[in-house]
C-alpha cells in the first residue's frame, strides 16, 4: 500500500530514569523508520537531556536506557540534539563546554550533540508532524 | 535560518510559573521561535493561567521573574496569547492586571484556536 | 484533527486538562499511568467515553499495568500502531 513519506520531529521532555516515557519514545523513533519515514532531528529538553549521559548505571537485568538512542544516532544517523541551557543545569557537559565551565569531566555520549532551541525550531518548521514525549 | 518554512506553533502551557522548569522552558521555546521568525501562539489553560497573577516577586527565591519574562513577550512581536476563560474565572484572574495581554477564549474558541495551528507543544 | 496522547494517571490535572481541550473526531491514546483511565466501570473510563474521541491503549503499557486483559472498548496498539496513528492525524499533543 502506497504510504507517503514523512519527515519527523521527535520532542523529548522526560528523564530515562523516570517512567518510560523517554524508552517510548526510542520505540516510536524505531518504529517510525520502519514504517519508512525519516526523522530530522529528536530534540532533548528539560529533564529529558538527561538521556543524553554516558555515565548512568542500571542494573544488569535493566534494558539499557542509552543504547537505543545510540544506535538510532549510529546505525541510522539520526541526529540527536541536546538543549544546551537545560543540559548544563543537569549536568550533561560534552568536553567542549566541561573545559569551558572548568568541571573535571564530560558527561554525555558523543551520540548527542548539544546545541540552542534553534534546533527545535527549525525542526519543527520543517516537519510534517512533531511528536511530543513527557511525563 | 533564512527560507525557512513556517508552521503555525501553539504552546499549551499548563504548569504555574514556579513549581516546575516547565514553565520556563516554555517561554524559552516561544522566545526561540520568535527570534526565528515563526508563527507562535501562547494557550495558558489548566495551572498555567497561574501564570498571568499580577505581582510575581521571585526575587526572595533567587530565580528568574517569570510574570517580568512574560511582560517583555510582546517586544519580541508574541501577541497571540490565550488563556481558557473558564479557568480564569474559577482562579478569579484579573486579566486587566496580566502581566501580558491574554485573550480569554471559552471552550469552543479553544478548540477553534487549537485547529488552527500545524503543530502543538503541551508543556 | 488532533491526536493527544496521555500518560498521567486518571487523578492529575493532566487528565482533566486533556478532556477540557480533547474534541469529536480527535484520538486519544493512552500510555504511561495514562492505561489506568482505562479500568471498565470507573468515572474516568466512562468521561473517556462520553469525549467522542477514537479511544487507543498502547499495548505494552496496558499490559505491565495489568491493565490489558481489562481493557473493554478501547483499541489496543502496539508501536507500529502508534506511528500510524501519528501518520493519520497532522497534529500530536502530549499530557503528561
Amino acid at each position: 500500500m502506497f504510504r507517503p513519506t514523512m519527515i519527523y520531529a521527535l520532542l523529548v521532555m522526560s528523564s530515562p530514569a523516570s517512567g518510560q516515557s523517554a524508552m517510548t519514545a526510542a520505540r516510536f523513533a524505531r518504529a517510525v523508520l520502519a514504517r519508512g519515514h525519516t526523522i530530522s532531528r529528536v530534540f532533548f529538553l528539560d529533564a529529558g537531556t538527561a538521556n543524553g549521559s554516558a555515565m548512568a548505571v542500571l542494573p544488569r537485568d535493566e534494558i539499557e536506557r542509552l543504547v537505543p538512542w545510540v544506535e538510532l544516532a549510529e546505525r541510522d544517523g539520526v541526529e540527536l540534539v541536546l538543549c544546551i541551557s537545560s543540559a548544563l543545569k543537569y549536568g550533561m557537559l560534552d568536553e567542549t563546554e566541561a573545559k569551558r565551565y572548568d568541571k573535571p569531566a564530560g558527561t554525555t555520549h558523543p551520540a548527542f550533540t548539544i546545541s540552542g532551541l534553534g534546533q527545535l525550531v527549525d525542526a519543527a518548521a520543517s516537519a510534517d508532524r512533531l511528536v511530543t514525549f513527557g511525563g | 535560518m533564512t527560507g525557512l518554512e513556517r508552521k503555525r506553533l501553539l504552546l499549551i502551557i499548563r504548569h504555574s510559573p514556579y513549581g516546575s522548569s516547565l514553565a520556563r522552558a516554555s517561554l524559552d521555546v516561544a522566545l526561540a521561535a520568535a527570534a526565528f521568525d515563526q508563527a507562535i501562539s501562547l494557550l495558558f489553560a489548566g495551572d498555567g493561567v497561574l501564570q498571568l497573577l499580577p505581582g510575581q516577586d521571585s526575587g526572595p527565591l533567587g530565580v528568574k521573574n517569570l510574570g517580568r519574562l512574560l511582560a517583555s513577550l510582546p517586544l519580541y512581536d508574541i501577541d497571540q496569547v490565550y488563556v481558557d476563560a473558564e479557568t480564569a474565572r474559577r482562579y478569579q484572574l484579573d486579566l486587566a492586571a496580566a502581566p501580558l495581554p491574554a485573550r480569554a477564549l471559552e471552550r469552543e474558541a479553544l478548540g477553534e484556536l487549537i485547529a488552527a495551528h500545524e503543530h502543538l507543544l503541551g508543556f | 484533527m488532533t491526536l493527544h496522547t496521555l500518560s498521567a494517571s486518571p487523578t492529575t490535572a493532566a487528565f482533566a486538562d486533556c478532556l477540557r481541550l480533547i474534541a469529536p473526531g480527535d484520538a486519544l491514546l493512552l500510555l504511561g499511568d495514562g492505561v489506568y483511565a482505562a479500568l471498565p466501570g470507573t468515572g474516568p473510563r466512562r468521561a473517556l467515553g462520553a469525549c467522542g474521541a477514537a479511544l487507543y491503549v498502547l499495548h505494552d503499557d496496558a499490559a505491565a499495568a495489568g491493565v490489558l486483559a481489562r481493557i473493554d472498548g478501547e483499541t489496543v496498539v502496539d508501536m507500529d500502531g502508534f506511528v500510524e496513528l501519528s501518520e493519520r492525524y497532522s497534529r500530536q499533543l502530549a499530557w503528561y
